[in-house]
């Protein structure tokens, strides 16, 4: 217990700077993704096939490989095949190439909600809005789009609890985030060596930061209330 | 982004309104939405890549006869290159101005001072082997497992942390000569040691090695059973987890971890299996491996290498170049 508290300062100074990393990789893939994600559905649902089934085929892809792999084709795949390490050694070539994977694939899981989002506006509310006159994009932006909004908050929760947890496979390309910092410790690292514990405290880190996220998006569940 | 998105809106409108009439305006609107996407998709890769940045920033300058001429020139220009970085890591090195060294936390050989400065045997002599050819050092800590991909990705331009001589490293990189040498040595619980004095004893026992390790190496050739864990402290969680009745791990790395005022107080080293020895790995074909050994041979010659030993205390394990 006492070698416990004097691992503490060094620890939770190690954690941090590594749960700063996870925060950034979730926050970026979280605004790259909710937009990307419309424009993929969009891909998705349009009436000209080629496009949509180009667009099925990506999200098949994407939703049907393990991220891990992903993240391992994007960062070394330039290098190894195309002869020219676009993303480089550095800290930050590696945060942008998982950034790059993260986005990409929670915009494909996302399109899909989207999608189920758009269609379960009854079909009714579109020709009311062609009958008085409105454009489609008109219809689409006062009409569905806010029923859409209110219709996928929960699975968009849902998915982004997940993502913050996923954020940890972008250690396999050697991102510093919080796991890797606590795994640091078994090792060996800045004097204390074979620690068990700041591995499993990380979690501690991850059961806060989504009982924040929960608080939040049930709260955004509740101000989207209005119409019932 | 807002941008696109309302670009995507309005083409998706267009679409819809165009229905009934011909469809090529139809497919071409699709096609350029295909396009933003693709783009999309694309353009976060490419923003590092200055090469193609000033390639089309010529191209554009040019009048257009002039245009095929000038990309057959940046072709040539380009084929040369990739032939002098296929035949010379040194000069591609120099030309991005920093050796970047794949480390990971590694004590006494990386590891960070309070500062947060990579220090140790192995990163002062980086260091130092970076200043010689006139580069930067940059240290990147890796996953062990992705070495050889790191390297052969050209993420990284060598492997310098205390790596073991294997033969599966040899195969796989081209490496500089030895320059330390290292033991493994079995790690078990300290009330039982005693029984477990020699290798025939061993056999009773199960190990927790790492994956791909030297240590899984001499487990296999002493012909024990054993499991293989991810990494060398994994190992060590299992024998005090008492999953495995032992581990094989590195001397060095046992030494520092188990034993009085560690966090495995109840754990000793015991039987050492095999002799082994550290070298640097880079990537197959590398003129820098020649380069490296020259600055051991004139290192150790003028005895900056043992000093530098002397301050990581392990002076004993040092070479003769």
């Amino acid at each position: 217990m006492n070698l416990i508290m004097q691992q503490l300062p060094i620890v939770i100074r190690s954690l941090n700077a590594g749960f700063v990393q996870t925060l950034k990789l979730f926050l970026v893939t979280l605004v790259g993704a909710v937009p990307l994600g419309l424009i993929i559905s969009f891909g998705s649902m349009s009436r000209f096939k080629p496009l949509s089934a180009f667009t099925k085929t990506v999200v098949w892809i994407v939703r049907g490989t393990p991220l891990m792999i992903q993240l391992l084709i994007i960062y070394y795949f330039p290098g190894l095949v195309l002869g020219n390490a676009i993303w480089g050694g550095g800290e930050s070539g590696r945060f942008m190439a998982a950034a790059v994977a993260f986005i990409f694939n929670y915009a494909c899981y996302f399109s899909e909600i989207y999608r189920g989002g758009i269609q379960s506006v009854p079909i009714g509310q579109q020709e009311a809005g062609l009958v008085l006159g409105m454009t489609r994009t008109q219809i689409f932006f006062r009409v569905t789009l806010l029923q859409m909004i209110k219709r996928i908050v929960p699975p968009m929760s849902n998915e982004i609890i997940t993502l913050v947890k996923d954020t940890s496979l972008a250690r396999i390309i050697a991102l510093q985030e919080v796991i890797w910092a606590g795994q640091a410790f078994m090792k060996g690292s800045q004097g204390i060596s074979g620690a068990i514990w700041p591995l499993f405290f990380t979690a501690v880190y991850y059961l806060v930061f989504i009982g924040i996220l929960t608080i939040a998006l049930g709260r955004l569940e509740q101000k989207l209330n209005y119409f019932q | 982004m807002i941008f696109s998105l309302q670009m995507c809106f309005t083409l998706v409108e267009w679409q819809r309104n165009e229905d009934k009439e011909e469809n090529i305006m139809k497919k071409l609107l699709a096609l350029m939405l295909t396009g933003v996407m693709v783009l999309s998709m694309a353009g976060c890769g490419s923003s590092s890549s200055t090469e193609t940045t000033t390639e089309t920033e010529e191209t554009t300058d040019e009048e257009e006869a002039e245009v095929e001429e000038e990309t057959e020139e940046v072709e040539e220009a380009e084929e040369a290159e990739e032939a002098a970085d296929a035949d010379s890591d040194l000069a591609y090195v120099q030309e991005k101005g920093t050796l970047v060294v794949g480390i990971t936390d590694f004590e006494p050989m990386d590891y960070k001072d309070e500062d947060g400065n990579w220090i140790g045997f192995d990163a002062d002599m980086a260091t130092a082997f970076a200043e010689s050819l006139g580069v930067a050092v940059e240290f990147v800590e890796i996953d062990w497992d992705n070495k050889i991909l790191e390297l052969d990705g050209k993420t990284i331009d060598c492997v310098w942390n205390g790596m073991t001589l294997t033969d599966e490293v040899m195969s796989a990189m081209d490496c500089s000569n030895a320059y330390s040498s290292n033991s493994q040595v079995v790690v078990l619980a300290a009330d039982v040691a005693e029984d477990y004095a020699d290798v025939e004893s061993l056999a009773d026992l199960s190990f927790a090695v790492e994956s791909g390790s030297a240590g899984e190496a001499a487990a296999e050739d002493n012909g024990l059973s054993y499991t293989s864990v991810s990494n060398q402290a994994n190992a060590l969680m299992e024998v005090a987890a008492g999953t495995s009745d032992a581990a094989i791990i590195d001397l060095l790395m046992a030494e520092a971890m188990v034993g009085e005022g560690t966090s495995y107080e109840d754990l000793t080293t015991g039987v050492v299996l095999v002799d082994e020895e550290y070298g640097v790995g880079f990537r197959q074909g590398s003129d820098l491996v020649e380069m490296l050994n020259e600055f051991f041979a004139e290192s150790y010659a003028d005895g900056s290498m043992v000093e530098i030993a002397t301050t990581y205390g392990i002076e004993n394990s040092i070479i003769a170049q």
